[in-house]
């Protein structure tokens, strides 16, 4: 990445040179409706992603990443769901302003997405490559003799054997591995700016888990395009990030660059997933849990979300809500009382 | 291919067990043939000449074996009460139930998978509440009693539909709609319920992921997905039509197949009532088998794995 923007991909915000974030999401608040109430399952999230970088969301099942990408592409269920609040910007445009056809052209051609099982997110009834040249013709003028050889030279490039040959298959035909590939190339297929990428190998044998994410990476830095990485793998973070948003309950409680974050953890919460991350070298080593659960929605403290679950909490943090601070050297924290790290 | 030829061999198995079947159930079922072929005043001894002229008096595996040989050779016989020729019956009668249950067909799926998408479409609407209030009604009116109800309001009160007869556009809307009425109710929900289940699937979201219009999204691929169950059972539908054209032709004097077979059984006309029955048979065999072809067609993952 660096020899492309000749800037240290951890700090772009910092750099004079460097364009402004490719997309921006500025107080986002989506929010889920059941049997008359609403709950905040997003609230005031604030997220940048700059050209060329894989930034990656981490935190627990059920914390509103996947609620965050949705919200992103589109493509929340409605109902249930909603974006209240908040701007999601692109390239100057705001996405949650758009008219249906033109979000449609940005869906795919300049922001696509994967998902976690490439079991079921694929259409049964359709061939592979029906599907991709459909994608393709939806965005290009092309014919289908034409969309059809692109579909193919996708399908070579994210390393799926045989490429010909499988535009013909049905997805049942495929084992997971191949239909994530598959998956993979009808993202890529269109040369999107962003790729969000949602627990893309979470469904996937540990093995093929490995691969997939190489190919992920091998396109993002071949296609200089941005990604947003889903996880709750903090291996896989440390392995392929650049920046780092850690989020709990709905919110974002840190961001960081990767090195960073893994050497500094500001937030309690961060510091108890580094804490309870297993490590191969140390010998049965007791793991180190985070006590008690995630409250639901409709059981938010009103204070800061993490403090029934935080060693450092003091007073302020069961009255006052945080907000998101950005420290002296630009990271940005959610949190009163910042203690350092010990492991 | 496999399965294809597979299915083909089982509906000859089943139609040979059935034609044997029809065969003695008709023979068990009482009366006699003879009256319908002697005056009533003649005498036991006559009778029993016209018993042995007929081959009935032979042993039901020779009398069987004898019938097979005779529809094998192309000869289908004569009625036994009027003495046509039952090929032609079947010429001119099968052209009126074929106009019925085309019409009746055309009913159950051209309108009954619009309506199931509409309801589908519009869910917890007034037209989603509307057409499965009718699509209930549907399947709890017994189709005789629908028949009832449809001449008594259109032909004697409102006066805008014959009650009965042959073979005018007219003529033929009441019985075709009483005919596919349960079969559309149930197609209307099957459509309705494999639409929604399809709508929630993750590959609509990775479609829509793809910038596919809505349409795209719905009218083909999740259309497609939900036709899967729709073929399957077509041919449930198409032997449900069969089976309730006898009632219908009946009701609205509707002179095809399923009437000359109530007649020949009400008669005992037993070559008459055995044949028409295979035919009728035959075809309920073989519209399931088409639907099992279209059901390998519409469903990749039956194909070569």
């Amino acid at each position: 990445m660096a020899e492309v923007t000749n800037l240290s991909p951890e700090t772009p915000h910092h750099a004079a040179s460097q364009p402004g974030p490719l997309l921006s999401l500025r107080g986002l608040r989506t929010s889920v409706t059941t049997r008359g109430e609403s709950f905040d399952v997003v609230q005031d999230l604030s997220l940048a992603i700059f050209s060329n970088e894989i930034l990656c969301l981490v935190g627990e099942s059920g914390c509103g990443k996947s609620i965050t990408a949705l919200s992103i592409m589109g493509l929340l269920p409605s109902p249930p769901l909603r974006v209240r609040a908040g701007e999601i910007l692109f390239k100057d445009e705001n996405l949650l302003e758009l008219g249906k056809g033109r979000m449609r052209e940005i869906r795919s051609d300049s922001i696509s997405m994967i998902f976690q099982d490439p079991l079921t997110s694929l259409d049964p009834v359709f061939t592979v490559g029906d599907v991709i040249s459909e994608v393709i013709r939806a965005h290009r003028d092309m014919g289908s003799k034409e969309a059809r050889q692109l579909a193919g030279e996708s399908l070579a490039k994210v390393g799926l054997p045989d490429p010909v040959k499988r535009l013909d298959s049905y997805p049942h035909q495929l084992s997971g591995g191949m239909r994530q590939r598959v998956m993979i190339a009808l993202a890529l297929v269109l040369d999107p700016d962003i790729l969000i990428a949602d627990e893309p190998t979470t469904a996937l044998d540990v093995t093929v888990q490995a691969q997939i994410l190489e190919q992920l990476i091998q396109e993002q830095r071949e296609r200089h395009m941005s990604m947003l990485l889903i996880t709750h793998d903090l291996a896989v973070v440390a392995a392929v990030a650049d920046r780092v948003a850690v989020m709990y309950a709905g919110e974002i409680v840190e961001q960081a660059p990767v090195d960073e974050l893994f050497e500094d953890p500001r937030h309690p919460y961060t510091q108890g997933l580094l804490r309870a991350l297993p490590q191969v070298s140390v010998k049965r080593q007791r793991l180190d849990p985070i006590p008690g659960l995630v409250p639901p929605p409709q059981l938010m403290p009103p204070g800061c979300r993490f403090a029934p679950r935080c060693p450092h909490a003091i007073d302020p943090c069961w009255i006052e809500h945080p907000g998101l601070t950005e420290e002296r050297d630009g990271r940005v924290l959610r949190c009163f009382n910042p203690q350092p790290f010990t492991s | 291919m496999k399965r294809v030829l597979a299915r083909t061999i089982y509906m000859l198995i089943v139609l040979v067990l059935s034609s044997i079947a029809v065969f003695y159930a008709i023979r068990l079922s009482g009366g006699d043939a003879v009256a319908a072929r002697v005056p009533a005043s003649a005498s036991a001894e006559e009778r029993e000449a016209v018993r042995e002229q007929l081959g009935l008096n032979d042993p039901f595996h020779e009398q069987y074996f004898t019938y097979v040989g005779q529809i094998l050779s192309g000869n289908l016989g004569n009625s036994l009460t009027n003495n046509a020729r039952i090929s032609a019956l079947i010429t001119e009668h099968g052209r009126n139930s074929l106009i019925l249950g085309a019409a009746a067909f055309a009913l159950v799926f051209g309108l009954g998978i619009p309506l199931g998408i509409l309801a589908s479409l519009r869910r917890n609407s007034w037209w989603d509440g509307g057409i499965m209030s009718l699509s209930v009604a549907g399947m709890a009116i017994p189709n005789f009693w629908l028949a009832l109800l449809a001449v008594w309001l259109f032909a004697s009160v409102l006066g805008w539909l014959p009650s009965a007869g042959c073979c005018e556009p007219k003529q033929l809307v009441l019985p075709a709609v009483v005919l596919a009425m349960e079969g559309m109710a149930l197609t209307v929900r099957m459509t309705r319920s494999a639409m929604l289940e399809n709508l929630n699937q993750d590959f609509v979201r990775t479609l829509r992921a793809g910038g596919l219009s809505e349409a795209k999204v719905i009218g083909k691929h999740v259309f497609r997905n939900a036709l899967v169950p729709i073929v399957s059972l077509a041919g449930l539908r198409i032997g449900q039509i069969v089976g309730y054209a006898l009632v219908v032709e009946t009701i609205f004097g509707w002179p095809g197949l399923g009437q000359v077979l109530v007649n020949a059984v009400l008669r005992r006309d037993y070559p008459v009532a055995q044949f028409f029955s295979l035919v009728l048979v035959a075809i309920v065999l073989l519209s399931n088998w088409l639907a099992d072809v279209g059901y390998t067609l519409v469903n990749p993952r039956l194909r070569k794995a």
